[in-house]
């Protein structure tokens, strides 16, 4: 049982930074191969036209996921010793709602704002910059809203654990969900292409 | 600026793939996975910090990001996030698709567009701190891991997205 | 059969793949084994043979005043008995505690407990979970409070002894502990029952900062 690697020490601090630009080299060029540079490429999934969000998100979501099981299984990295941010389930309810407004409202989610600025996209650029004054206001008034940004912890909680199933089976009803939203995504796109060229 | 026209974009499942190799590969090497919200709040705590160290340190929002000694810039995903700058341009050079450009949709002004993306990065910054993350960090890394808050985050993130959607429509169609 | 998958489009194959891989996740089980570990017999032994696995009271003692803050300190014993009295930059975390506990694989860490027993027991495990930098602490608190916090001197010194227990004294003190005055006392009662009141102690500032920000060495690994 070798991985993670960092966190059984084979290298250091410094050479994580290195491979957090190069991680970042990969997740920056994924997502402008994928389109993600384009605000209105983003935004058309919230209106049916373009399903590439959704498409994109959990096809990453299930790789990842998959890999992740299978090299946990055969005991070649250690599930344990991969961070799991712990669950507040109140604020991260409201947070989601509050991004979700803020993403249809600008366009790019933080990621992504990095695509598109790095492709000269102005609107990326100004998205930025709120994401900036929001946190930056939101410690400012951390003080009144500290109850509820602590609220309901509930640790490191996984799906398996809060659901009682194996942790297999839930990886086999993602992967369902997600290929039963793949082809319902392939499906709502043509509906609303044939739709535009009645129109 | 453009002097080729932009070839079309990849298949969304094979990016996806793609997207998805990186994140496992963060996570076999590092033991963690992406995030982007972080490394705006490590930079607003180290620009506060050369400013104002007592406010930092008192506020537990700031005080987190501080690193014992060491600039809070210091920061796996602040550098992550600069290599994220670098692929996407890469990328984009590649297919020529690198253009100074508003993305809009055709009945909006441009200072319209750009006022309601300063106020949509406002609430996503808002939205991140709440969640302990954005799109990246929680629902690619969580949903990835199962972890029972990302995947509550990442519904509710689509949810309010769709509600919004329909008063949103005159920006972008 | 062949004929299906040649006419698949490349979409159809990825799903194909995804498919069967979450089907037979169903069949494979738990992803987590971290509950079990690899003892590299070999190695440990080579390890306990040099000695090269141990700390002394002493050494730990010169380090902390040093100041140095490359390695951490870990009391494996009940809440109560830390409470009572610790090394100081030690954090207390149970033997069961040690897998989930912030401890990094490649940081130096001293481990002790009342004498050694534990210490040692908790030093297997950790080598055996790939903890590269586990120590123990020969001789645990007691040999803590013996060499450092209430030394002795042995009747009829040498001046080399002499010399050697000017400095032991300064250690002591520095630790709080009641070093035993020199010539004619070496007879009286080292102190049986010894109130350990945790001294006060003016901690060089780098320690300082090692000891109780503890908590905070958590590297942040959010988003």
């Amino acid at each position: 049982m070798m991985a993670p690697f960092f966190k059984f020490g084979l290298f250091g601090d410094n050479l994580g930074l290195v491979v957090a630009f190069a991680v970042g080299i990969g997740m920056g060029f994924f997502l402008e191969r994928a389109g993600f540079n384009s605000a209105r490429k983003l935004a058309a999934q919230f209106y049916f036209t373009d399903m590439t969000v959704f498409k994109v998100m959990f096809t990453a979501i299930v790789t990842a996921m998959l890999g992740v099981y299978w090299l946990s299984v055969l005991g070649i990295m250690d599930l344990s010793m991969v961070y799991l941010t712990p669950t507040f389930l109140a604020p991260q309810i409201v947070g989601g709602l509050i991004l979700g407004f803020g993403f249809v409202i600008g366009g790019y989610c933080p990621g992504t704002a990095c695509v598109g600025i790095a492709t000269g996209r102005i609107d990326a650029l100004v998205l930025f910059f709120g994401i900036f004054a929001g946190i930056f206001g939101f410690g400012e008034v951390f003080p009144l809203v500290s109850g509820f940004y602590n609220a309901t912890p509930m640790g490191q909680l996984t799906l398996p654990q809060v659901t009682g199933l194996p942790y297999g089976l839930l990886v086999f009803a993602v992967v369902l969900m997600a290929l039963g939203g793949f082809y319902g995504a392939e499906w709502v796109e043509k509906k609303m292409a044939a739709r535009k060229v009645e129109a | 600026m453009e002097t080729r026209s932009a070839q079309p974009y990849w298949n969304p499942y094979v990016a996806g793939v793609g997207l998805g190799l990186v994140l496992l590969a963060s996570f076999v090497v590092m033991g963690r996975g992406l995030g982007a919200s972080g490394a705006v709040a490590s930079t607003i705590t180290a620009g506060l910090n050369a400013v104002a160290p007592a406010h930092v340190a008192g506020n537990p929002a700031f005080a987190e990001y501080l690193k014992d000694g060491t600039s809070p810039l210091k920061d796996w995903l602040v550098f992550e996030v600069l290599g994220v700058f670098v692929g996407g341009y890469l990328s984009g050079m590649l297919a020529h698709r690198v253009k100074k450009v508003v993305e809009k949709g055709p009945r909006i002004t441009t200072n319209r567009r750009l006022t309601y993306a300063f106020i949509g990065g406002i609430l996503m910054g808002v939205g991140a701190k709440l969640g302990r993350g954005c799109t990246s960090g929680q629902a690619l890394t969580g949903g990835a891991l199962l972890n029972a808050g990302s995947w509550a985050f990442m519904i509710m993130i689509f949810a309010g997205a769709y509600a919004l959607a329909y008063f949103m429509r005159r920006q972008w169609q | 059969m062949p004929s299906f998958l040649n006419n698949l489009s490349l979409n159809g194959r990825l799903a194909l793949v995804a498919f069967a891989l979450g089907f037979l996740a169903l069949f494979a089980g738990t992803p987590y084994h971290g509950a079990e570990a690899v003892l590299n017999a070999k190695e440990l032994s080579l390890v306990m043979a040099t000695d090269a696995d141990q700390v002394g009271v002493v050494t730990l003692a010169d380090w902390i005043i040093q100041g140095k803050s490359d390695f951490r300190v870990v009391d494996l014993r009940p809440e109560a008995a830390y409470a009572a009295y610790h090394i100081p930059p030690a954090e207390n975390i149970s033997v069961a505690a040690l897998g989930e506990s912030t401890l990094q694989h490649n940081e130096k860490v001293i481990l002790y407990a009342e004498s050694g027993e534990r210490a040692a027991q908790a030093w297997m495990l950790l080598k055996a979970k790939g903890y590269k930098g586990a120590y123990l602490l020969r001789g645990g608190v007691e040999a803590w409070k013996d060499s450092i916090l209430f030394p002795r001197i042995p009747e009829n010194p040498t001046p080399a002894q002499v010399v050697q227990f000017a400095r032991t004294r300064e250690v002591s003190r520095f630790f709080g502990g009641t070093p035993q005055a020199l010539a004619g006392d070496s007879t009286s009662a080292v102190p049986a029952a010894p109130q350990l009141a945790m001294p006060a102690l003016a901690m060089p500032a780098s320690q300082a900062a090692g000891g109780g920000g503890a908590p905070k060495k958590k590297k942040k690994e959010g988003c």
